[in-house]
């Protein structure tokens, strides 16, 4: 079981361990983010959810790790990358121009975030 | 910087502050009734349709590509609200104008954010905004007209059609500021409503871009910003123009199928669905603004050029009003659909 591990920021290395604590963060807030009650508001089995949380098994399919993070107000792209997925969205992305996001990937992968966040493109103020 | 993400404004400061977020989505709604009753708060039905105006190329006016920002389809005489979360409970100031007209103050825009009166919104706080802000505690409701006919706030104020749209300036929380007096106690709020959809037909409009008028009247308040004035980081805002084009000409600029018009209220009403009431027990509500509270409403102007602007204008009784209190530490179920 490596659920307790943590990176150097303090993050979760798996997913399981990530969901328990970012569900347990909120539960303490609210009784509404219980085991049973999230598993309710996500649609499956509360033992599913404590497999889950365990990193017990395989991690679920993309729609239910999405529902997920909606509950549980985190970016779906991290639990999807936490679960070692990538969202079908993107998939597609890739498929349709895979050279160039292969390329686009590679030569990011390692930029700092502000690089990356210049790739975004942002919504253009003129004069007015 | 401001992203467009899922039809919503992202506006997000990562140098300031990585929770630093604040969406705002354009709502679709019904036109509440423009007589002397003050209604309550209309449904979400779904998201504008929100693209970049650099998109449109050649098909929009050159002032448009000037302006830059985005743009959404309204036709005329429909209603919008516009709807705010702070992803975080990160706090903003938010500014809001229509034909830069401030919709607070009733002020011409000016960039920067100012207090005596209060130019802006603060969010979370303030999860949305119909409309004018014409007396304390109500407004009028934001209905779109074409510009050039003198229905629009700015056409009545300022006697021009030079602007239309709706101009917003988002100015984050000082980062030192939110980590000692926000990030410990921390407040959420959330809204969420189911969205629906009808079909009526496009009323004809000459003009393809459109500007706010104000329409009938709501209860809603506009309440006091809570923090100081120098808590806000106004050397990083972020601004944006949102060109409002008539639908019937967004097919011809996008591409796309502009959405369908909503139903009336009183088709609304009459089907049992639920209009809104909003509490914030201890906020103070702003007073309204002797500008905007001068200002004619559609009708009012109609009347007085002799022509019939909106297409219906029925009363409405027996709205079931559901309340809604604002919970700080706690999840409200509220207006809009989920993100």
């Amino acid at each position: 079981m490596n659920g307790q591990r943590t990176d150097r920021k303090g993050e979760p290395h798996t997913l399981g361990s990530f969901l328990r604590e970012r569900r347990e963060a909120l539960r303490a807030e609210d009784p509404r983010f219980s085991l049973r009650k999230v598993a309710g508001r996500v649609g499956i089995e509360p033992s599913y959810l404590s497999k889950v949380e365990r990193d017990i098994g395989s991690p679920p399919a993309e729609d239910t790790l999405v529902r997920l993070a909606g509950e549980l107000e985190v970016e779906p792209d991290v639990v999807l990358a936490l679960a070692g997925k990538i969202s079908s969205d993107l998939r597609e992305a890739i498929r349709r121009r895979p050279l160039l996001f292969g390329e686009l990937i590679r030569e990011l992968k390692d930029a700092p975030d502000r690089a990356v966040l210049r790739v975004v493109r942002e919504v253009r103020d003129g004069e007015w | 910087m401001i992203e467009l993400r899922d039809d919503a404004l992202e506006f997000s400061f990562p140098e300031v502050h990585p929770e630093a977020r604040l969406r705002v989505a354009f709502q679709r709604t019904l036109r509440i009734p423009d007589d002397d009753r003050d209604h309550p708060l209309p449904p979400g039905l779904g998201r504008f349709p929100l693209r970049h105006v650099d998109d449109a190329g050649e098909r929009v006016p050159a002032e448009w590509l000037r302006r830059g920002g985005v743009m959404l389809p309204m036709y005329q005489s429909e209603a919008m609200w516009l709807n705010f979360t702070a992803r975080s409970d990160y706090p903003f100031a938010l500014k809001v104008a229509a034909g830069k007209v401030n919709a607070a103050t009733g002020e011409a825009w000016v960039d920067g954010l100012h207090r005596g009166p209060q130019d802006y919104l603060v969010v979370p706080g303030q999860p949305w905004l119909d409309g004018y802000a014409v007396e304390k505690g109500v407004i009028r409701q934001f209905v779109a007209m074409p510009l050039g006919e003198g229905y629009t706030a700015e056409e009545q104020i300022f006697g021009t059609d030079e602007h239309g749209g709706v101009q917003l300036l988002a100015c984050p929380m000082k980062r030192e500021v939110y980590e000692r007096k926000v990030a410990g106690p921390a407040r959420r709020f959330e809204d969420q409503m189911s969205a629906m959809n009808r079909v009526c037909a496009p009323v004809q409009s000459s003009r393809s871009d459109m500007g706010l008028a104000p329409g009938g009247r709501m209860r809603q308040e506009i309440y006091e910003d809570e923090w100081e004035l120098e808590d806000w980081d106004q050397r990083r805002g972020s601004r944006c123009f949102v060109q409002l084009t008539n639908s019937l000409v967004w097919r011809a600029i996008t591409g796309e199928e502009p959405p369908t018009t909503p139903p009336t209220a009183r088709e609304y009403t009459k089907a049992g669905l639920p209009w809104f009431d909003y509490y914030a027990a201890d906020r103070e509500a702003l007073e309204g603004s002797e500008v905007l509270a001068k200002l004619r409403s559609v009708l009012e102007e109609g009347k007085r050029r002799g022509r019939s602007p909106l297409p219906e204008n029925e009363p409405v009784d027996g709205e079931r009003v559901v309340p809604i209190r604002e919970r700080r530490r706690d999840r409200a179920g509220v207006r809009e659909g989920s993100w």
